[in-house]
């Protein structure tokens, strides 16, 4: 037979109306039950592996082997992934593994990932199989650290995960499990230290707290951790979360240590910033007396996050408060050498007392 | 009758507190007869030109003669052309160093007024003899009538330029560099100075005043702006301070000690808000305060649109206090 116009045209408009009569009669089962094909099965890994190693070509890892890294990469994975990945806690539970694909266990899995191939993923999810993308897409650092804290989860003990995470240890026989994380998990001041990344939360000024509590549940500070954990706090426990913590004693820990040069870059800084490139004096807002008391109070918190959040204004995309952004146009002007400078002495300025 | 209405309606935006034609100042008067010594040069050589142009097109219709013609191409070429610009060159040249002082350091004298073009406002700083800080100011210009001032210019972002048309001007204001332009007010008055050099989205909303008064006035006015007296309502300083104005702006005779934005001090006296952008009336004020990027686009003031309902207004009113 000759193949003709005719033909082809007929063919074209054909195939895909047969297309979707099938779709239509709903003969395509959907069921997880009963899995792929196995070549159905190889050829989609197939598809994802090339993907993701694809997409990393463009990403280079930060230094991931400061520990500071891990408690709030810890802590987040117990909240939002250890349901499906399971922890050295708790294994990968029946109903889990009826999905499809299976959520991998990733002690199997994470060593056959580069860092980068494992941000690709963490930051983007995988699309199909049910891992989401991290909340949001200005915070690489988080991503990075929850990167860092994959890596040393295939040799992690349950006694490591319960340290570094937070979560409390299982409950006796016949006691009731409290709640597994909490505030405390992370900003535990018995937890943190001069180099933790994760905020003193003791002594921070009430409305602060409470505005930066909103601000996160709201998407207006992006964080995937700060998020999914304030957003799933009722609106009501906001005000007396802010209050426990404000009315706390804020401990005044030995700071890192730093040479006096900085020390002394960073109080000319906060007394009298550098007017000539538009940078005003930390002081000016920040703990000062009859200040609003928006403005958080910065003196002996860890030099590591501040650095960090100073960064992250300077890159205009910490958000916050209402007021957040007048601290975004202070920071545009800050060298890398003002933030460690600025962050080095308030973290080792006078932590006031109580009244 | 409609030409006439025409010149009277066009003369009569000649005047005014921004007008190079209505001068004010020694050097603003020589511009304006620059200004009029060209226009009538320039008439008569349009006549002449035209003239030309009508006798060849209606009455010399025949050939001239090798002769005339080479009269007509040595009068009209040479002779006339020459001699008028030598004698506008002459003159715009002899006026010149009356306007220009060539030497910066022969002015040494002069009371010095250091005003640098920032985005989009004018830093104000009146200077002693030995060159250190008598006082800051923002937005306005005292000077006194009859004394030629030196006026120091300078800028740390982009190009602006100076410009008082009243009394003279323009010289740019460069980053890196220091120019000097002297003036003398000879009539007292209020004038209005402007940026003429395209620096930014508000670059025509940045003007200032300038205020010509005799000798005692300016001594008057030297020290109000020294001292600064307290304004009445100390709530209103407290607001000010309390979400931190003051990292950017001063007040003299309070804490308020930033040198990023405009100074405050005696703001109240002031004719208009933003660089003149808006009357200096609490609204307006407040409105600044609230939206300065929707008044001034590009401007470096962060809005405070999330301040409290009435705190705007309570820091614009303690404001316009302040004299």
């Amino acid at each position: 037979m000759i193949v003709r116009w005719k033909h082809l045209i007929i063919g074209a408009v054909l195939l895909p109306v047969i297309g979707l009569l099938v779709g239509w009669s709903g003969l395509i089962g959907v069921g997880a039950s009963s899995g792929h094909w196995a070549v159905t099965d190889w050829f989609l890994h197939w598809v994802m592996r090339n993907s993701v190693r694809t997409a990393a070509i463009s990403v280079d890892a930060p230094p991931l082997d400061d520990p500071a890294l891990l408690p709030h990469a810890a802590g987040h994975y117990e909240t939002g992934c250890a349901i499906c990945h399971g922890s050295p806690t708790q294994p990968r539970s029946e109903a889990v593994l009826a999905m499809l694909p299976v959520p991998p266990d990733l002690k199997m899995v994470v060593p056959t990932w580069t860092d980068e191939e494992l941000f690709q993923i963490v930051q983007h999810g995988v699309r199909f199989t049910g891992m989401p993308a991290w909340p949001t897409e200005v915070r690489p650092d988080e991503v990075w650290a929850m990167v860092a804290f994959l890596r040393e989860l295939p040799e992690m003990s349950a006694e490591r995960y319960h340290e570094v995470s937070g979560l409390h240890p299982p409950p006796m026989e016949g006691e009731v499990s409290p709640l597994p994380i909490t505030c405390e998990s992370c900003h535990s001041e018995r937890k943190l230290s001069a180099s933790s990344l994760i905020p003193s939360l003791a002594g921070q000024s009430e409305a602060y707290l409470l505005e930066s509590l909103r601000a996160y549940s709201e998407g207006e500070r992006p964080s995937g951790i700060m998020e999914v954990a304030a957003g799933t706090l009722p609106e009501a426990a906001l005000p007396d979360l802010a209050r426990y913590y404000a009315r706390q004693q804020r401990p005044q820990r030995p700071p890192l240590p730093a040479d006096q040069a900085l020390l002394d870059k960073g109080r000319m800084l906060a007394e009298r910033g550098r007017p000539g490139e538009k940078v005003p004096a930390c002081l000016s807002c920040h703990e000062k007396a009859g200040a609003n008391p928006v403005y958080p109070k910065l003196s002996g918190q860890s030099r590591p996050y501040l650095e960090r959040q100073l960064n992250l204004f300077k890159q205009g995309v910490r958000g916050g408060t209402s007021y957040s952004h007048l601290m975004t146009e202070a920071a545009r002007k800050l060298t890398d050498e003002d933030i460690a400078a600025a962050a080095a002495y308030f973290a080792q300025r006078r932590v006031p007392s109580m009244p | 009758m409609l030409g006439a209405l025409f010149v009277c309606l066009s003369l009569s935006s000649c005047s005014g507190v921004q007008s190079a034609l209505d001068p004010a100042g020694l050097e603003a008067s020589k511009v304006a007869t620059l200004f009029y010594v060209m226009l009538a040069g320039g008439g008569l050589i349009w006549l002449g030109v035209v003239g030309a142009l009508f006798y060849a097109t209606r009455t010399g219709r025949e050939p001239h003669s090798e002769r005339s013609a080479g009269r007509v191409i040595l009068w009209c070429g040479v002779i006339v052309p020459v001699t008028v610009l030598a004698a506008l060159l002459s003159y715009a040249v002899w006026l010149m160093p009356n306007m220009r002082p060539w030497a910066p350091g022969g002015e040494g004298g002069l009371r010095r007024i250091e005003v640098t073009g920032e985005q989009f406002w004018w830093r104000v700083r009146y200077l002693r003899a030995d060159g250190s800080l008598l006082f800051e100011t923002a937005n306005e210009v005292f000077v006194p009538v009859g004394e030629r001032v030196l006026f120091v210019l300078k800028s740390p972002d982009v190009i602006h330029s100076f410009w008082i048309p009243s009394l003279g001007g323009k010289m740019d204001m460069i980053p890196g560099r220091i120019n000097h332009v002297a003036l003398e007010a000879t009539k007292p008055g209020t004038y209005r100075g402007v940026c003429a050099e395209f620096c930014g989205p508000s670059h025509a909303l940045m003007a200032f005043s300038v205020e010509a008064v005799d000798a005692a006035e300016f001594e008057d006015w030297i020290a109000s702006r020294r001292a600064g007296r307290p304004a009445a309502d100390p709530g209103g300083l407290e607001l000010f301070l309390r979400h931190g104005c003051d990292a950017c702006h001063a007040i003299a005779g309070t804490t308020a000690d930033g040198t990023i934005g405009p100074s405050l001090t005696a703001f109240g006296a002031r004719g208009s808000v933003g660089a003149g952008t808006l009357p200096n009336t609490v609204e307006d004020v407040a409105r600044f305060i609230r939206y300065p990027d929707e008044i001034k686009p590009g401007s470096r003031m962060p809005s405070f649109g999330m301040l409290p309902e009435g705190d705007a207004e309570r820091i614009a009113a303690y404001l316009k206090g302040l004299r």
